[in-house]
């Protein structure tokens, strides 16, 4: 051997063993540089741009509603996983497809850190693209003004999902390598996000919240809680979700380190192990995920939940006026305390001077699971407790028919405080509490004719009679304004405003216990 | 020696496509000649560590391939050209010639002087950031014998290395191969007789898995004398002479 080839002796130093994370960033440029990734991206983009960001513009601006067909349903990780997975399939299959797996198999490097560093430069493509992509998204929101706090968990999973499409896509490419591979695995991965949806529909608990586009957790099914705003997050099942995906995303990478080509002896006894570490993170995730249960605050993990969560988010009001009283909102419903106040000074002045009218009133948190009694009033002075995050307030509504207007947004509020002043709760409220409702609503410009109809259509709200509506919409026709209830109301109506006043003032105690029958009215 | 081979044998199912092969060779260039499907490039496949024989003993740069940890020793001092090269297309020559050399385990500091100089000996220097794709057969050729050579190899082994190209390239690569056959051992397999001639310092000639000559070039060159017609160059000729030979012999043990 000549000195020249002395020099070049490549024997394993110290110095050499310190140069293998250089070697690998250099190797890392090069896929990077030549990766397939790059040219599907703008397909991507314009998908999540229609798919994942468009429809998101219908909803109301707050992020539990923003973000609940993009993050909540999964559509972002709809959008990226087919592609991904295919993409990574076509770059795992490339060796074999290329005819130079004779030429890699030669090299000292074991194969498999060959194939790693491709698909290292295949993730971090696709994972900065979902990450900025999000951003983007988040950052255009926040232009809009939207309310709240993003859900940033939510992303961490979306990261972490199109991390599995990318191991898994890649190891279908590794173990077949065809060109077929890729249109193979992007079809898969359309299949698995299809089937994962679908559970959406039908599974409300146990192993399913693992899937990564099931809703069921921490987005209400109905999107009505206020997560981000009143409190946070909660990162249960989130975490459980990370530690699936990322266990299937460590079992397929070292899935491809098992054929003997990958490398030595040792290198294939790693991948075992970690085959088997990923598949135990994966169930993990899984068995966590099963026993997630709903509390107030948000679909919990008792073995990860932290107290801390629920602790509630300190925030500064926004106030404005309704006939004298003060309206106050959470500031990410800042846009809606105009239409909030102007609604409610319509009705304030029909039950001012009466014991048990509101001084105030607040807005209070959407329970999560809990879609009952939007407005409440309690306390001494009363305080009328305002749960907005459970109504459609105007504007765009995600999965409404249209945009909700003002008008009926007003007349809702109106219709529920009526509710609430006569102390019906959660029940349709007795013949003579329904009449009594009645009239205030016609006090406050809803005439008696269009109250059924109001009755109906209005979320949440228990219908009496024959028009029983439910959560989407009126389950029956609405009813007529009347029979007996109404007979009373216009009767009471026709009363002067003072009589009625002293009527009230005497009878409201008894009214809201329910003591009180038709015949009591005037 | 950093070629020892012992009776080697390699299978495929049924098929033995090396028979009980013999060859020892040190520094210098060595051709394996031979028609087509005589084994050669399964017998280079052998020596490149890209299968193992199925019987017999192989020993490279006094190194036993069949262990793992010296096989990837022999790996960061060989240098390899299929016969059939692949390639990425989207890959410049330098980035091509590089991601070898990363894979070779070469000092990383080391390796854009070396992609550079492996580049410039095969006349590439020009096209070193011209994609793959857009390359003539000949300049993949090319630029497949600089990802060989990149790291500087003890044992080169080149499978048709001049297919492809032209006269006035061949002699070049001629010129290179005999260069680098002073410091490593180079194994060129080929059918070009006219290559062996102009490269090698010895030669073995191959017909259906077996070693049937093994000497100089001009000893290749006595055996055809007398035979072939007028117009045959003389290698070509002691070429066709053994093989002859060496199938009339099989016929009659037979």
């Amino acid at each position: 051997m000549t000195a020249a080839t002395a020099a070049t002796a490549r024997h394993r130093t110290p110095g050499a063993v310190r140069e293998v994370p250089l070697s690998a960033a250099r190797l890392l440029r090069v896929e990077l540089r030549r990766n397939t990734m790059p040219w599907v991206l703008p397909l991507i983009a314009a998908l999540f741009w229609f798919d994942s960001y468009r429809p998101s513009t219908s909803a109301e601006a707050i992020y539990p509603l923003r973000t609940f067909w993009n993050m909540g349903q999964g559509h972002t990780i709809i959008d990226f996983g087919p592609f991904v997975a295919g993409v990574a399939a076509w770059m795992g299959s490339r060796e074999g497809r290329r005819g130079l797996a004779d030429l890699v198999a030669v090299t000292a490097r074991p194969r498999w850190v060959a194939q790693f560093a491709t698909w290292a430069a295949t993730a971090i493509w696709a994972v900065a693209a979902y990450l900025l992509f999000v951003t983007v998204m988040f950052a255009i929101y926040a232009r809009q003004g939207v309310g709240g706090t993003p859900p940033w968990w939510w992303g961490a999973v979306g990261a972490t999902a199109v991390i599995a499409f990318t191991s898994a896509g890649f190891a279908v490419g590794v173990y077949w390598r065809s060109r077929f591979a890729a249109p193979l695995a992007a079809f898969g991965g359309f299949l698995a996000m299809a089937m994962s949806s679908q559970t959406g529909f039908t599974h409300y608990s146990g192993w399913t919240m693992v899937l990564p586009t099931n809703s069921n957790s921490n987005f209400d099914g109905n999107g009505l809680a206020d997560f981000g705003i009143f409190y946070r997050w909660q990162p249960d099942v989130p975490i459980a979700r990370i530690m699936f995906l990322a266990g299937i995303a460590v079992a397929a990478l070292a899935l491809t380190g098992l054929p003997a080509r990958a490398g030595g002896r040792w290198l294939r006894r790693a991948a075992v192990v970690t085959t088997l570490a990923g598949l135990a993170l994966a169930a993990t995730g899984v068995s966590l995920a099963s026993t997630a249960r709903p509390t107030a605050h948000g679909m919990i993990i008792p073995a990860l939940h932290d107290a801390a969560n629920d602790a509630p988010i300190p925030y500064s009001p926004v106030c404005g006026h309704a006939a004298a009283i003060q309206v106050c909102l959470n500031p990410a419903y800042r846009h809606w305390l105009p239409a909030t106040a102007s609604a409610l000074g319509a009705i304030l002045p029909e039950v001012t001077g009466l014991p048990g009218a509101p001084a105030r009133a607040i807005q209070v948190p959407a329970a999560y699971g809990n879609a009952s009694q939007a407005i409440t009033l309690r306390g001494r002075p009363a305080v009328l407790r305002l749960s907005l995050g459970q109504l459609n307030l105007p504007g765009p509504c995600g999965f409404c028919a249209g945009p909700v207007r003002s008008g009926l947004f007003a007349r809702e509020l109106r219709l529920l405080f009526a509710h609430a002043f006569v102390g019906a709760g959660n029940q349709p409220g007795s013949q003579l509490q329904q009449a009594v409702q009645a009239v205030l609503l016609r006090g406050a410009g809803i005439p008696f004719a269009a109250q059924p109809e109001l009755m109906a259509s209005t979320e949440n709200f228990p219908v009496p009679g024959p028009a029983s509506g439910g959560k989407n919409g009126p389950a029956t026709a609405p009813g007529t304004a009347t029979g007996p209830v109404y007979a009373a109301a216009g009767r009471f109506a026709a009363l002067p405003a003072a009589q009625r006043h002293a009527w009230l003032v005497a009878h409201l105690a008894a009214l809201r216990a329910g003591q009180l029958t038709l015949e009591d009215l005037p | 020696m950093n070629v020892e081979i012992s009776e080697v044998t390699r299978r495929f199912g049924r098929t033995e496509a090396v028979t009980g092969v013999t060859l020892t060779t040190g520094a210098g260039v060595f051709g394996l000649l031979g028609p087509n499907g005589a084994g050669k490039t399964t017998l280079l496949r052998m020596i490149a560590t890209v299968i193992p024989p199925s019987s017999g003993r192989l020993r490279l740069l006094g190194r036993d391939p069949g262990e793992y940890g010296p096989r990837r020793e022999i790996r960061r001092r060989l240098g390899y050209l299929p016969q059939n090269l692949g390639y990425y297309p989207g890959f410049t020559v330098a980035e091509f010639v590089e991601y070898f050399a990363l894979l070779k385990e070469m000092p990383p500091g080391r390796v854009p002087h070396a992609v550079a100089a492996a580049i410039e000996r095969v006349d590439l220097g020009s096209k070193a950031r011209v994609k793959m794709r857009t390359l003539s057969g000949g300049m993949l050729r090319r630029a497949g014998i600089a990802q060989a050579i990149v790291n500087e190899p003890e044992l080169l082994l080149l499978d048709e290395p001049t297919a492809g190209l032209d006269p006035e390239q061949r002699v070049t690569f001629r010129a290179l191969l005999r260069d680098l056959g002073q410091r490593a051992t180079v194994i060129v397999s080929t059918h070009l007789v006219e290559d062996v001639g102009a490269a090698c310092g010895e030669v073995a000639l191959m017909d259906a898995g077996k070693i049937v000559f093994q000497g100089a070039p001009a000893e290749l060159t006595a055996r055809g004398e007398g035979t072939g017609a007028a117009g045959d160059a003389p290698l070509e000729r002691g070429y066709s002479a053994v093989l002859v030979a060496a199938r009339s012999a099989t016929a009659a043990a037979r």
